[in-house]
């Protein structure tokens, strides 16, 4: 028999603040982390906020270890902050656990290029009547100004790295970076991982920001973001028939997995138990999300399979819900394909999506929906869809709609459909024996 | 357990075009990296490199998709052109294939369900095009030359362009690393897992364990694996050389330059390439009478944990781990194995780094197991590194032949480089380790 996998530790950093108990408490009073951007000067871009993660002092959070990570990327830093909440709150730093059995699967992005100094270089070296760069002139330059650490640093394997140095965490060490699908998949994965018996503990989640120039000029290109300038923390509306669009956000996820023998082993605290995995691929089309919801459809349902639970047993779906049109519309289709013998119809399924108060956390947003997940088990509270106002007939279901609502919760299902077409889904359930 | 064999190889690298022209030149010990003039790297004191002969992506690519070309990076057309020859090489008559023939499956050609096929391709940090990005900026400057984000937002003149709206609408797809997956999972409608490992060097390895796992649980029949990056680009010269690892002595000398585990190596030489494997459960392969390359059957990996994000572990003890839990996976012993391929980066410390590792995992029996670093005679495909040291060596199992690792006269202490005259082996040991600290072990059997 396969090995069970649970969760012993949670850590994250995000839009509504940088500890567990902060956060939820916002989400549960449908707060809003989205505000004029900061970061850089968006004011004539075509979106002009986002949802960033505030007063994030990285030196105080990480406290003496802090200058081993000093020339990390703004999302390495999210991703080692958010797994020294979950390593400490998991109680791994007092376990005997050879470093060889404990791993690392993060799914998170590349950090931003090091903009200032990539658009002098590339701007002083351009020959305008030639219409093409000197790349004589952009190599000795960007040679003299270029700092070697933040170069390498933005490499997607870094919050890897990082987290690896900061705990000594030699296991397994894996990476993936399928858009907005990741952190999902990442801990989908990790959990695999274990229960082939390749690793005893996993430090697992995303991490991402892409709030930077060319981050909201690739998104703003796509047309993909809301552009509510007027009234940011509005502007993310999933579900709602007015959605326009996604908002960018940024943070970290981070939970700790183990083999359930290895948790009970040490007496570890058990959060919840990963009940099943779903992954899948929509092989429709890199722009579009398959209209049907193929893939969608058929990670929820490999995901239920795996965690041998029948529909009637998920109590609350994180769904993943960016507010763009063609997402809500798809996910609730999906949803009701999957959930279409649920006793009492999918209509009695709870469904909400946290994106509503703290943006889109791209590679980060699994991870960070899964520990919400665990939460809203753990106080049996769902929390809300924030700026739901006006029904759209495509988006039938019940999406707890502005406030946080009591409900029973043994088992949720976490949804995360990435940008080119990789679906992932995930089931945690309470523990028991 | 169900397991696991490749039935496929779609190969691309500066020795050429698929896998025949890639092992014959392994074979012949020749070198293909050359002097370095896709673009001009006068400023910068390396330039060599490994580059792919020129191709026509469009000869790989069905008509119907041919527009998506255009929001291709390099990193993204070197997968779909190794997958589209992997797929023909095991003879999966997926929706690319059926669309330019042969348009029946007949003659040996086997059409898989979609839904239980699995696509797992390593990719790295894809380069910003210069040209481009740089095109679009000088359109929104202040009178100093540098950046003007208000005129890159939106232009004063509200009748004329933004800076940013001088970028194709779909810019940001060029550059997502998880497109390499995606372009090839739509074109051969794969709908089974599909993920992005993203771990430089170590990436394919990581990429083809996990797909393997998937297909050992019954998650999926096939899946196309394996990884491809373009390192030989402005950018990527530009970090490795701010980083001092690439090779300064041999400018004049191109083919002499990359000489991993040796006392005379000078640093690494930036390439492109990869390789896209079709690896399958042994059954389905059998009943559709596929040719069967080898069979993998050990995965290991570790992390370094180094003290520092660029220098690697010098004590080897993590990628030796890897090797161990890779051995124990395979249920064989430490001499069992014929034939080790390396990472040879050709940077002196991570030679000694892999060095110690591979005396920690094989102890004695090292003295007798040749080891080859294929890395010599192309340079360093960053993800694409270990999915062609994997073709190399499902190719050895297949061959029965072992190529010999050049540039080899002074090898460092404790390791026998391949001559190219050992005798066939039963086992091949793959070992990377990622310059990030990420080290993948995969055992392949000769399957007879």
């Amino acid at each position: 028999m396969r090995k069970r996998v649970v969760i012993t530790g949670m850590g994250w950093v995000t839009p509504l603040g940088h500890d567990v108990e902060t956060v939820w408490r916002r989400m549960l009073a449908g707060d809003s982390g989205i505000e004029s951007t900061t970061l850089f000067d968006a004011r004539t871009f075509p979106t002009t906020f986002s949802a960033e993660v505030k007063n994030f002092d990285a030196s105080k959070i990480l406290g003496p270890t802090y200058s081993q990570h000093q020339k990390a990327g703004r999302a390495t830093l999210f991703a080692v902050a958010a797994a020294q909440q979950a390593w400490a709150s998991s109680g791994m730093a007092a376990a005997k656990t050879d470093p060889y059995s404990v791993g690392i699967y993060m799914g998170a992005g590349e950090s931003g290029l090091d903009f200032k100094n990539f658009t002098d270089v590339t701007l002083a070296s351009w020959k305008d009547a030639e219409k093409t760069l000197d790349l004589k002139k952009w190599g000795d330059l960007s040679m003299q100004t270029m700092d070697t650490l933040v170069e390498i640093e933005q490499e997607p394997s870094m919050a890897i790295t990082h987290i690896a140095m900061e705990f000594n965490a030699r296991g397994p060490a894996l990476n993936c970076l399928t858009a907005c699908a990741a952190s999902t998949q990442a801990i989908g994965e990790a959990a695999e991982i274990i229960r082939h018996g390749d690793a005893d503990v996993m430090i697992t989640g995303g991490a991402h920001s892409m709030i930077h120039p060319f981050g909201v000029t690739g998104f703003n290109r796509l047309t993909a973001l809301s552009t509510f300038n007027d009234n940011p923390r509005k502007a993310c509306r999933p579900f709602d028939a007015e959605r326009g669009g996604f908002v960018l956000g940024e943070g970290a996820g981070v939970v700790i997995l183990e083999s359930l023998e290895h948790a009970q082993a040490r007496g570890a605290t058990i959060l919840a138990e990963i009940a099943g995995y779903g992954s899948s691929a929509d092989a429709y089309a890199v722009t579009d999300q398959h209209p049907e919801g193929r893939g969608a459809i058929v990670a929820m349902n490999e995901c239920l399979r795996d965690a041998g639970m029948s529909v009637d047993q998920i109590d609350y779906i994180n769904a993943h819900g960016t507010g763009t049109k063609v997402n809500d519309s798809t996910e609730s289709w999906a949803i009701k394909e999957v959930f279409a013998k649920r006793q009492g119809g999918p209509i009695t399924i709870p469904i909400s999506s946290i994106k509503s108060m703290m943006g889109h956390l791209i590679a980060a947003a699994g991870a960070v929906e899964l520990i919400t997940c665990i939460l809203a088990m753990r106080d049996g509270i769902l929390p809300p869809t924030a700026n739901y106002s006006m029904p759209d007939p495509e988006c039938d279901l019940d999406y707890v709609p502005n406030t946080a609502r009591r409900a029973t919760v043994n088992a949720a299902m976490s949804n995360s459909f990435g940008f080119g077409g990789q679906n992932d889904t995930i089931v945690v359930k309470k523990f028991a024996i | 357990m169900r397991r696991v064999v490749i039935s496929g190889l779609g190969t691309l690298s500066p020795h050429g075009l698929g896998t025949a022209a890639f092992w014959e030149a392994l074979l012949a010990g020749k070198s293909s990296i050359t002097a370095l003039t896709s673009f001009d790297a006068s400023a910068f004191s390396s330039r060599v490199a490994g580059t792919i002969p020129p191709f026509k992506t469009n000869d790989y690519v069905p008509k119907s998709y041919r527009k998506a070309t255009r929001i291709m990076a390099r990193d993204i057309v070197l997968a779909v052109v190794a997958a589209e020859m992997s797929v023909r090489d095991a003879h999966l008559a997926t929706k690319s294939v059926l669309e330019t023939g042969p348009a029946e499956t007949v003659g040996g050609w086997f059409k898989p369900s979609g839904p239980r096929v699995g696509c797992n391709i390593g990719a790295g940090l894809i380069c910003a095009d210069l040209e481009e990005i740089g095109g679009a900026m000088v359109t929104a400057r202040n009178e100093d030359n540098t950046l003007n984000l208000g005129k890159w937002g939106r232009s004063e003149d509200v009748t004329l362009t933004s800076g940013m709206e001088n970028l194709t609408p779909l810019w940001l797809l060029k550059y997502l690393p998880n497109m390499l997956a995606c372009h090839v999972s739509i074109l051969h409608d794969t709908q089974g897992p599909s993920n992005t490992i993203t771990c430089g060097q170590a990436s394919a390895g990581l990429a083809l364990g996990e797909a393997m796992r998937t297909i050992q649980r019954d998650g999926a029949d096939l899946a196309l694996v394996g990884g491809c990056e373009s390192k030989v680009n402005p950018m990527a010269l530009m970090r490795w050389s701010l980083l001092g690892r690439l090779s300064e002595k041999n400018n004049e000398t191109p083919g002499a330059a990359c000489r991993p585990y040796t006392t005379d190596a000078t640093g690494a030489v930036l390439a492109e390439g990869g390789a896209v494997l079709t690896i399958e459960e042994l059954e389905h392969a059998r009943k559709r009478g596929a040719t069967i390359y080898a069979e993998v059957i050990g995965l290991g990996s570790s992390s370094s944990a180094s003290h520092s994000v660029v220098e690697p572990d010098a004590s080897g003890e993590a990628p030796g781990m890897a090797i161990r839990k890779a051995l124990k996976d395979a249920q064989i012993s430490p001499e069992q194995i014929g034939l080790i391929i390396a990472p040879g980066h050709a940077i002196p410390e991570w030679d000694a780094a892999d060095v110690k590792a591979l005396v920690f995992a094989f102890g004695p029996a090292l003295g007798k197991i040749p080891v080859l670093a294929a890395r010599a005679g192309i340079g360093d495909c960053g993800a694409g590194s270990q999915a062609l040291d994997m073709v190399a060596a499902a190719m050895s199992l297949h061959t029965g032949k072992i190529p010999p690792s050049i540039h080899g006269e002074k090898p460092l202490a404790g390791i026998q480089l391949s001559r190219g005259d050992n005798a066939a082996a039963e086992y091949v040991l793959v070992l990377a380790t990622a310059l990030g600290g990420q080290n993948s072990a995969v055992v392949l059997q000769r399957y007879a």
